[in-house]
């Protein structure tokens, strides 16, 4: 009795789950990702760890805007510590070295730069992964095909922005391992604003310690990753400024430390970009956008209480987005009271 | 949101603000903006804290109401269980709704671009200008700069690639933005 009972419901059952089931999959599916994309997704999440945990030696290059560079790199991954050391392949011969969060560079000086300036000196690294980012909302990933790059099989991951705040990113994903052997970033046009690309590699698990040495001569800057000095927390709340709009998606990834100033960086997963407020020095600088490849520049200045501020957006993110956030920054008053006394 | 309210909100976040103005506050017509600026400000001080909370989407404003009002905090949880299950069986007619919502944008989108690849590129010249212009106007033009004002905007360009080379996980591409950023301009 109660067995036909139930089995009589079972149609009905089964029809609501069918129902259920198909409504939340095209939702999410509508939503989040397209039908059968699901795929591209998942070469995705192998991306993060393919990066750390393959070990290859090759040469990449990079462009962006007029500018091309080519870098050696030795990646090794063992005893769950990652070490790297990157050569640069032209103008200055300078190399980074990067034992687990250790990282060393060497870098010639260049006269205009303080090249000190270049490493990695913030607790940065896990900054990012710990916000988990679901980057299917703000693009839409595709499977856009397969290719051969530096001689191995890739799968083509496409990730076109949902909304106009953000470029486009191409995905080139090496099958056995899914490590990002190129990518691109890509305008509203289709056209490649950054370039990233091996065109020598070999994925392998025997990488010898000394390729993992220091070999250039000349200055050399230690830091460790991990750990930032401790930040003044009270230092204005939240560091004397606020957005008071910022692209959907972005999330505060980052507080690193600016030389006066005070910036925080955002990320939607993919891309980032940072935001200063700096008080104004003898140096003006003028107004407006600059790009560079994918980069963008926004400068703008305001006045607080008659204090001159200059407000800097920097990142991979179109010129008109760049401008939103940096006109959408209100400085606390008592900041500015702050950097006058100061 | 007006600046009065902003206020309070801030002062909330310095554990300062009376009860009167956050009750003010919690009876503000537009809870999503309250609710969107509270979460803004709680993400970067969580970042300065260095506390990473996952509880970003937290309804706070029940939870303060709850306070104030004097209930225990264990009440306004169950409560809000028996919300969540009631709105688990509501939610199949909400999805329904969401799945006409877009397949009725999202088909007609794409379906537009695939059988009409030329009117889809005039679209997006369209575009591009409408997007560019206001920025173009103000274009920085890099040889008009002098050689301080080069270092501050290659300054920029550093830290930025600084913040996200090791961190954006994404391994070269940041390392190489980094030493592009470092090299002339």
């Amino acid at each position: 009795m109660t067995f036909r009972c139930k089995r009589r419901h079972w149609p009905a059952l089964l029809l609501a789950c069918l129902l259920l089931g198909a409504m939340s999959a095209s939702a999410r599916g509508a939503a989040e990702l397209p039908a059968g994309d699901s795929l591209a997704m998942e070469w995705l999440e192998r991306l993060g760890p393919a990066l750390n945990m393959t070990s290859y030696r090759g040469v990449f290059i990079y462009a962006r805007g007029d500018q091309v560079h080519s870098m050696r790199i030795a990646h090794r991954y063992k005893n769950g510590r990652v070490e790297e050391r990157l050569v640069m392949q032209d103008g200055g011969n300078g190399e980074i070295v990067r034992k687990g969060m250790d990282v060393v560079c060497v870098l010639p000086d260049r006269g205009r730069v303080r090249l000190d300036e270049v490493i990695p000196s913030g607790p940065f690294a896990e900054a990012f992964s710990s916000q988990l980012v679901p980057v299917g909302r703000w693009y839409r990933p595709t499977l856009a095909g397969q290719d051969r790059v530096a001689g191995y099989d890739v799968a083509i991951v496409s990730l076109e922005a949902r909304d106009s705040h953000r470029y486009s990113h191409r995905l080139w994903l090496e099958k056995e391992t899914g490590l990002l052997v190129k990518s691109q970033v890509r305008g509203p046009g289709e056209e490649v604003l950054e370039h990233f690309q091996f065109t020598d590699l070999e994925i392998t698990g025997d990488i010898s310690d000394d390729e993992l040495e220091i070999r250039s001569q000349g200055r050399e800057i230690k830091r460790k990753l991990d750990h930032g000095e401790p930040r003044a927390s009270a230092v204005a709340r939240m560091n004397g400024w606020t957005l008071d709009w910022q692209p959907e998606g972005f999330v505060p990834a980052a507080a690193p430390r600016s030389g006066k100033g005070k910036a925080v960086a955002f990320s939607d997963g993919l891309a980032a970009f940072s935001v200063f407020v700096e008080p104004m020095g003898r140096l003006k600088m003028p107004s407006g956008a600059s790009r560079v490849g994918a980069t963008t520049i926004f400068l703008r200045e305001v006045s607080v209480n008659e204090r001159p501020f200059l407000i800097a957006v920097v990142g991979e993110i179109p010129p008109a987005t760049a401008r939103k956030v940096a006109d959408s920054v209100r400085i606390d008053e008592r900041l500015a009271l702050e950097w006058v006394g100061s | 949101m007006d600046e009065r309210l902003r206020e309070t909100l801030s002062s909330m976040m310095d554990d300062e603000a009376d009860e009167l103005s956050v009750r003010r506050l919690l009876s503000h017509s537009d809870q999503h903006d309250v609710r969107g600026q509270w979460q803004r400000w709680q993400q970067i001080r969580d970042l300065m804290h260095e506390q990473h909370s996952p509880a970003s989407a937290i309804d706070v404003a029940a939870g303060v109401r709850a306070a104030l009002d004097g209930r225990p905090e264990s009440r306004s949880e169950k409560t809000s269980v028996a919300e969540a299950g009631r709105s688990a069986w509501r939610w199949p007619v909400a999805a329904m709704v969401a799945v006409a919502l877009v397949v009725g944008f999202g088909a007609g989108a794409g379906w537009d671009g695939d059988a009409l690849p030329g009117s889809r590129d005039i679209a997006s010249n369209d575009a591009v200008p409408a997007l560019s212009l206001p920025v173009a106007e103000q274009q920085v033009g890099l040889q008009e700069l002098d050689d301080a004002q080069l270092q501050q905007m290659r300054q920029f360009l550093l830290e930025h690639a600084q913040h996200n080379s090791v961190g954006a996980g994404r391994g070269s591409v940041g390392y190489a933005r980094l030493v592009s950023a470092g090299n002339h301009y």
